[in-house]
């Protein structure tokens, strides 16, 4: 999927105009990437202050995560992330408040009510489902969802779920993979690799270069995009998802991108990545590469990303405000939904 | 009333369900063609079709988690786990999402999943055959586990699981399923989940037991009753919730209590029973609860080493004279 000659003045491999994308789109996806990588330096900082008690970053992986939200027909679409999804879910149509609702465990955490570890997000609305922390056992809940849409009668709709490429090592998405491919069910496997499972490097973990190539063995196509590309991942989202809902069954979908934080509150990423690396790839941002072709196409000037991420600042700081305000879950909601009531 | 074996009574609720609601399915290695490796769900998908009674790759995590997904959206699937041995592969998917995802999600989502597998051991089926892991589920928050002794209870107890929106981990017995009984033939009948059941009154001494050993400790009471020693059995049916109340009650009548199991001694369903009974009736309690239950060993193949494991009548008669006689000796 790479082009070898990218448009001159900006590296993504589409113009927007030719994916049947606005002009007005494409700047609300720049803002919302921005809000997103906002939201993302400021858990940081709540964690360091001992509000946030758990914190997963999503920053690098904007470009993956918006770029698959555009091609999902939202709240029609299931959504089975991972932990790494918080700009996912903005994309999706979670707020900042949300995310800082979530992230310190208030009442109004629309994920859970406080119960879920943040990094967890639910959305009945949205059609957002996510479980457990135990790598790779998701994707089958997408399977089971795609699987059941014969008794909701629902038709033209697909799952997608997202996973890192750490994850295809286990045998819960072997199955996931095994049984989407039996049935031919209409689900988009999506790998966001970011290279790294934790500290450890794809190589000690992935027997092959692209994940993608592992899709032959489960009777389904697989695609590798540049995953820092948001209209790369678009297109390749979008027919992925138009396949699965036309009955044409899965696809995995490989993102190649890369984590520009650590792990977690909990890592400390300089213990085995190279400084040069992380550069290297900092200088690869999709927020920047998206900031260039705006600019470069003149869908805004200097002065106008200026003005976004003035307001997108602000916004943050509202969203951290009303969620450092809001109510604590009640001790006597304790067991509540523990059993249905 | 009619008389079935418990077979039958799997078999049969399993087809009333299907036919009752659309959405139920069945779901589980070799259940379809095979009719099941016990033939449980015999005759089922020639009379529902594949899309009811689905044939699953061997990929217990696969298809556990399949139904957790599933389950999400409404449909009711009801999954063999071909016995309880081969449920420790998908175990994540029971205890790390199904029990945990309506908590989780804050009340957003249900998971009317059964889980159906057949526990402990029976014949010469060695060390990964016959376990007991029972335990392991009843000691998860937001999993109900029902283990029925009988085909009456079978019945009762398949209808409330597959009708409730929570999941439900159903024990079954191999030894138990060539085992007859009374099933009542009216079309309502069900049983409340997370209630014990006395089976026999007696004055002298309480056994608490669940699936095969309640059928144990019955022919125990009815044998020690020509010695004029007056057995009450109770039956639990659901180990999660745990109906503590009529356990309780019982020892508070005859003041001595053994609780018979097939699982391992440490750690197993009657340590929490003996501590639910000296919390809750110490003062009434006139020798220790003794427990009666497996040796603690990789269960052997060789006839005459696995029958010296496994919990029987002479060790439940053995505990029941020593509670008697004051229980100053541990079975152990």
């Amino acid at each position: 999927m790479q082009d070898a000659s990218p448009p001159p003045g900006h590296d993504l491999q589409y113009e927007h105009a030719a994916l049947g994308l606005s002009d007005a789109q494409v700047l609300a996806a720049l803002r919302g990437m921005i809000v997103a990588r906002t939201v993302d330096d400021r858990l940081w900082l709540l964690s360091r202050q001992g509000k946030a008690h758990f914190v997963i970053t999503s920053a690098g992986h904007e470009a993956t995560q918006f770029g698959c939200a555009w091609a999902v027909q939202i709240g029609r679409d299931y959504v089975v992330p991972y932990y790494r999804d918080m700009a996912l879910v903005l994309a999706l149509g979670q707020t900042p408040r949300d995310i800082f609702l979530h992230a310190l465990g208030k009442a109004e955490d629309p994920a859970s009510g406080g119960r879920q570890m943040f990094g967890h997000f639910n959305s009945r609305a949205l059609r957002i489902v996510s479980g457990s922390s135990s790598v790779g056992s998701h994707p089958l809940h997408a399977v089971g969802l795609a699987w059941a849409f014969r008794i909701t009668k629902e038709t033209d709709l697909a799952a997608m779920t997202f996973f890192g490429e750490g994850a295809t090592s286990e045998g819960a998405w072997h199955e996931a993979m095994t049984i989407a491919g039996i049935h031919q069910l209409p689900v988009v496997f999506v790998c966001e690799n970011n290279q790294y499972a934790i500290s450890v490097p794809q190589a000690r973990e992935v027997p092959v270069p692209d994940v993608a190539t592992k899709a032959a063995g489960y009777g389904m196509p697989g695609m590798v995009v540049d995953g820092n590309d948001l209209f790369a991942v678009y297109a390749a989202a979008q027919a992925a998802l138009a396949r699965a809902r036309a009955g044409g069954g899965p696809t995995l979908l490989e993102c190649k991108t890369y984590r520009l934080r650590p792990h977690s509150n909990a890592d400390d990423d300089r213990k085995y990545r190279r400084v040069e690396e992380v550069d290297a790839w900092r200088a690869r941002d999709p927020i920047t590469r998206l900031e260039r072709y705006a600019l470069h196409s003149e869908l805004i000037d200097p002065a106008g990303l200026a003005d976004i991420r003035t307001a997108v600042v602000a916004e943050v700081d509202v969203a951290i405000a009303e969620a450092e305000r809001a109510p604590n879950p009640a001790i006597e909601s304790l067991l509540h939904h523990l059993y249905g009531e | 009333m009619a008389i079935m074996t418990y077979r039958q009574a799997l078999n049969d609720t399993l087809g009333e369900e299907l036919a009752r609601d659309s959405n139920v399915v069945l779901m589980g290695e070799e259940i379809g063609k095979f009719q099941g490796s016990y033939r449980i769900t015999e005759g089922l998908q020639s009379e529902f079709g594949k899309h009811r009674v689905v044939d699953t790759p061997i990929a217990e995590e696969g298809f556990v988690g399949l139904a957790v997904g599933a389950a999400m959206l409404g449909m009711r699937p009801i999954v063999e786990i071909m016995t309880i041995n081969f449920i420790l592969v998908a175990i994540d998917q029971i205890v790390n999402h199904a029990s945990k995802i309506h908590y989780m999600f804050g009340g957003q989502v249900r998971v009317p999943l059964v889980i159906r597998t057949p526990s402990g051991g029976v014949g010469q089926l060695a060390a990964t055959h016959s376990q007991s892991f029972e335990n392991w589920f009843a000691y998860c928050p937001g999993l109900k586990v029902v283990a029925p002794a009988t085909p009456y209870d079978v019945k009762g107890l398949m209808r409330s699981a597959v009708r409730d929106d929570d999941p439900v981990i159903f024990i079954e017995s191999l030894a138990l399923y060539d085992t007859k009984g009374e099933v009542p033939r009216d079309e309502d009948y069900t049983l409340p989940i997370g209630v014990a059941e006395v089976k026999r009154a007696g004055t002298d001494v309480t056994v608490v037991s669940y699936s095969r050993m309640t059928v144990v400790a019955l022919q125990v009471a009815q044998n020690l009753a020509q010695e004029g020693i007056s057995v009450e059995v109770v039956d639990l049916r659901s180990l999660r919730p745990l109906d503590r109340t009529t356990i309780i009650e019982s020892v508070k009548k005859t003041n001595r209590a053994v609780v018979l199991e097939e699982d391992w001694y440490s750690y197993g369903i009657g340590a929490e029973i003996a501590a639910t009974i000296q919390e809750g009736a110490f003062d009434y309690l006139d020798a220790p609860v003794l427990r009666v239950a497996g040796v603690e060993v990789p269960l052997p193949y060789a006839a005459k080493l696995s029958q010296a494991s496994k919990p029987g009548a002479p060790d439940l008669i053995r505990a029941i004279k020593r509670v008697l006689e004051g229980g100053k000796q541990w079975p152990k």
